[in-house]
C-alpha cells in the first residue's frame, strides 16, 4: 500500500499534466474530424442542408469524373513533386550538411534556404507568374538567346507551373531535415570507411545515405502534408485548369456544399493518415531522433 | 636495404594548419612487427602524425614510405593501413556482423560471401565477440566497442595498425584488461602497431619501442628502458612525470640550484640548464639526519596512498612542488607532519644533469 500510493499519486500528477493538451486536441482536432465525417452524410439540397443522413454525397464523388479526377491529380503532383523536392534537396543537403566543414557557414546557408519564407505565401507562387509567362522572364531570355522562335506557352497556366511552383516552395523542408541528419554524422565513421577501402560511391550508399534516411522520411513527411492539401498554388499558377482535392473543397465550400465539402475532407485526411503511415514504417523514428 | 627492415619511415614530414605546425620534419623509421607506442602531450601533434600516416591530410613537405613503397601520394583507401579511432567510429546502422564484414564487402578486392563470412567469424573468436553478432554498436559495452573496431580494422590484414588514443574512453579497469589484449593480439597477427597515447604509463608498459613526440617533432626514441632511465632532454623526463626537476645555473663542472652547487658529472645537451631527479630516488629526512647528498629544506604538504607506494607532496621556499615516492616494499613510510620543515636529499650520483653545454 505504501508502495501504491505515491504511484497512484504520480498518476494523478501526469493525468493533470495531460489534461489541458488532451482537452485541446478533443475540442479543436477529434471532434471537428468527428463533424465532418458526419456532415459528409448529410443531405444536401441545392440551397439548404439537412442532417438527414444518405450516402448521396458519397456517390456523387465518386460517379463524377471531375471529382476522381482531382483526385488522381491530387496523387499524381504529389509524387511528382515528392520526387523532385528529394532529387533537388538531397544533393543540396548533402552539401549544407556534411560537405560544408564549418558550422557556422552550413548554418548561414541553412537561413538562406528559408529566405524566401520572409515573403508572404501569395507573393511567392504570384512572383512565378512574371517568370513563366508568356511575355515572362524566362520566354524573354530563351528568345534573346536565340534558343526558341515562339514563347513557350506550357510554362503557365498548367501542370508544368504549379508543379514548379510547389516544387520550390516546399523544398526547402526537404533540405532542412535532411541536412540536420547529415550534420549529425560522426565524420570518423566516413575516415574508418575509407580507411576500409570503400570509394566514394561504396561510402554514400552503405554509409551516408542509411544514416541520413530518417531526415528524408521527416522531408518527405512535410512535403507530403503540405502538398496533399495544396489549394493555393494551383489556384494561382494553373488558371484553373489544374483542380486539386483542396481546390474542390474551396469551391464546394465557397458555393455553400457543406457535404461534399466534408466528403472530400474526409477523403484526404484518410489518404494523409495513410501516407504518413507508410513513411514512418520505413524507419523507426523515435529510436533515430 | 633499410627498408625492408622498417615497416614505414618517415622522411621530413611537415604538416601545417595556418600559423600553427602540426608536424615539424619529422624523420623517423618504425620497426616492423613491433609494438611502437607515441607518447606526447596533447596537442603534440600525436594525432595529426597518424593521419598523415594514414592518408586523411597529406604533408606540406616530405615524403612516407610504408613497405618500402613512397605512398605520399596514394589515397587513404588504397594505403592498406588500418586505422582505430578514439571514438570507436562503428556505423552505428549496422550489427557488429556487419560492421566487421565492411572493409571485406566494400574494399578493393571482391571477396566471395563464403570467404568474408569465415574471416568475419575467424575474427569475432579472436577478439571475443562470440555471440553479440547480430547486435548493434548501440547494444554493446565501450570495451566491446572498442574490440569491434579492433577487429574490423584487423580483418582486413594490414600490415600495420595505427591506434589513436584507443584505450582512452575505457574505464581504469577495462584499459588494464584492454593493454594486455591489444599486446596479445598484435603478437599472434604479426602486425605492427603504432599506438598514440599521452600516458605515460600507458605508453612504457604497452610499447616495445617508445617514441615521444614534442611539439611536432619526435625528440626520442628508443626501448622503454632507455627512454625511462635515460631521457635525452628535459622534456623527456617532464612528460615521463617521473622526474623533479628543478632550474638553476650550469657553470664548469658543478650545477647551482635551490639546493646550492652539485657537482655534475655527465651533462646532457639541453636548450635550458635542468637538474634532474626521480621521485623514487628523492627521500626526505629529519633536520639533522645525515644526508646522502645535496640538502633541499622543503615543507610537507599532503600524501597519497597508491597501494604499493606512498607519494608525498613537498614545497620549497619558492613554491616549487616536489615529489616522493617512497614504494612500500623499503619499509613502512614516515609520518610526516603537514605544514612543518624536511629536508630532500639524494644520491647525486642518480641525477641526471641537462645542459646548454653539453659534457664540460
Amino acid at each position: 500500500m505504501s508502495i501504491a500510493a505515491p504511484s497512484t499519486q504520480r498518476n494523478t500528477f501526469t493525468g493533470w499534466l495531460l489534461a489541458p493538451g488532451v482537452f485541446w486536441m478533443i475540442l479543436f482536432l477529434v471532434a471537428p474530424i468527428m463533424m465532418i465525417v458526419y456532415v459528409s452524410f448529410w443531405t444536401q439540397t441545392t440551397f439548404a442542408i439537412n442532417s438527414t443522413l444518405t450516402l448521396d454525397s458519397w456517390k456523387n464523388f465518386f460517379s463524377s469524373e471531375a471529382y476522381v479526377g482531382a483526385l488522381w491529380t491530387t496523387l499524381r503532383l504529389w509524387l511528382i513533386v515528392l520526387a523532385l523536392t528529394f532529387i533537388i534537396g538531397y544533393p543540396a543537403a548533402l552539401f549544407v550538411g556534411l560537405l560544408v566543414k564549418s558550422k557556422t557557414v552550413s548554418t548561414i546557408l541553412l537561413v538562406l534556404c528559408v529566405i524566401p519564407f520572409w515573403t508572404s505565401f501569395l507573393i511567392r507562387v504570384l512572383a512565378w507568374r512574371p517568370m513563366l509567362g508568356k511575355e515572362g522572364a524566362i520566354n524573354i531570355i530563351l528568345q534573346k538567346l536565340g534558343l526558341i522562335d515562339s514563347p513557350i506557352e506550357v510554362l503557365l497556366f498548367s501542370e508544368l507551373s504549379v508543379i514548379i511552383g510547389m516544387t520550390q516552395i516546399y523544398v526547402v523542408f526537404m533540405v532542412g531535415p535532411i541536412a540536420f541528419m547529415l550534420g549529425r554524422i560522426d565524420r570518423n565513421i566516413i575516415e574508418a570507411a575509407r580507411d576500409l577501402g570503400a570509394g566514394f560511391g561504396r561510402i554514400f550508399w552503405k554509409i551516408i545515405f542509411p544514416l541520413s534516411l530518417p531526415g528524408v522520411v521527416v522531408g518527405a513527411i512535410f512535403v507530403s502534408v503540405m502538398v496533399l492539401g495544396e489549394f493555393a498554388t494551383s489556384g494561382a499558377l494553373s488558371g484553373r485548369k489544374v483542380n486539386l482535392l483542396g481546390n474542390i473543397i474551396v469551391t464546394q465550400v465557397g458555393s455553400l456544399k457543406w457535404a461534399m465539402a466534408s466528403v472530400v475532407g474526409v477523403i484526404l485526411t484518410i489518404l494523409l493518415g495513410i501516407v504518413v503511415a507508410g513513411f514512418l514504417r520505413i524507419v523507426d523514428l523515435k529510436s533515430e531522433l | 636495404m633499410v627498408q625492408s627492415e622498417s615497416i614505414f619511415r618517415l622522411d621530413g614530414v611537415t604538416r601545417r594548419f595556418g600559423a600553427l605546425t602540426a608536424l615539424d620534419d619529422i624523420t623517423f623509421e618504425a620497426p616492423q612487427n613491433e609494438y611502437i607506442s607515441l607518447l606526447g602531450p596533447s596537442g603534440a601533434g600525436k594525432t595529426s602524425l597518424l593521419r598523415v600516416i594514414a592518408g586523411f591530410e597529406s604533408p606540406d613537405v616530405g615524403r612516407i614510405h610504408f613497405l618500402g613503397r613512397d605512398i605520399t601520394d596514394l589515397p587513404a583507401h588504397k594505403r592498406g593501413i588500418g586505422f582505430v579511432f578514439q571514438n570507436f567510429a562503428l556505423f552505428p546502422h549496422l550489427t557488429v556482423f556487419e560492421n566487421i564484414a565492411f572493409g571485406l564487402r566494400n574494399g578493393i578486392d571482391d571477396i566471395a560471401d563464403a570467404q568474408i563470412g569465415d574471416r568475419v567469424r575467424e575474427m569475432v573468436d579472436l577478439v571475443g565477440l562470440s555471440g553479440l553478432e547480430d547486435r548493434v554498436p548501440d547494444q554493446i559495452s565501450g570495451g566491446q566497442k572498442q574490440r569491434v573496431a579492433l577487429a574490423r580494422t584487423l580483418v582486413m590484414q594490414p600490415k600495420l595498425v595505427l591506434l589513436d588514443e584507443p584505450l582512452g574512453a575505457l574505464d581504469a579497469n577495462l584499459r588494464g584488461r584492454m593493454q594486455t589484449e591489444l599486446r596479445q593480439i598484435r603478437e599472434r597477427l604479426n602486425v605492427t602497431f603504432l599506438h598514440v597515447t599521452g600516458s605515460e604509463t600507458e605508453a612504457l608498459a604497452m610499447g616495445d619501442t617508445v617514441a615521444v613526440l614534442d611539439r611536432g617533432r619526435i625528440i626520442q626514441s628508443g626501448t622503454p628502458e632507455q627512454i625511462h632511465d635515460t631521457p635525452s632532454s628535459s622534456d623527456v623526463a617532464l612528460f615521463l612525470n617521473r622526474f623533479n626537476l628543478f632550474d638553476g645555473k650550469l657553470s664548469a663542472d658543478a650545477f647551482h640550484g635551490p639546493f646550492g652547487p652539485v657537482p655534475a658529472a655527465n651533462v646532457c645537451q639541453n636548450p635550458t640548464d635542468i637538474y634532474a631527479i626521480r621521485y623514487d630516488r628523492t627521500k626526505a629526512f629529519r633536520k639533522g639526519d645525515t644526508l646522502p647528498g645535496p640538502a633541499l629544506p622543503a615543507r610537507f604538504l599532503a600524501s597519497e596512498y597508491l597501494g604499493s607506494s606512498v607519494i608525498s607532496f613537498f614545497e620549497t621556499a619558492d613554491h616549487k612542488q616536489v615529489e616522493v615516492d617512497h614504494h612500500l616494499s623499503f619499509g613502512d613510510p614516515d609520518n610526516y607532519k603537514v605544514g612543518e620543515e624536511y629536508v630532500l636529499s639524494w644520491d647525486p650520483r642518480h641525477a641526471i644533469v641537462f645542459g646548454q653545454e653539453a659534457a664540460a
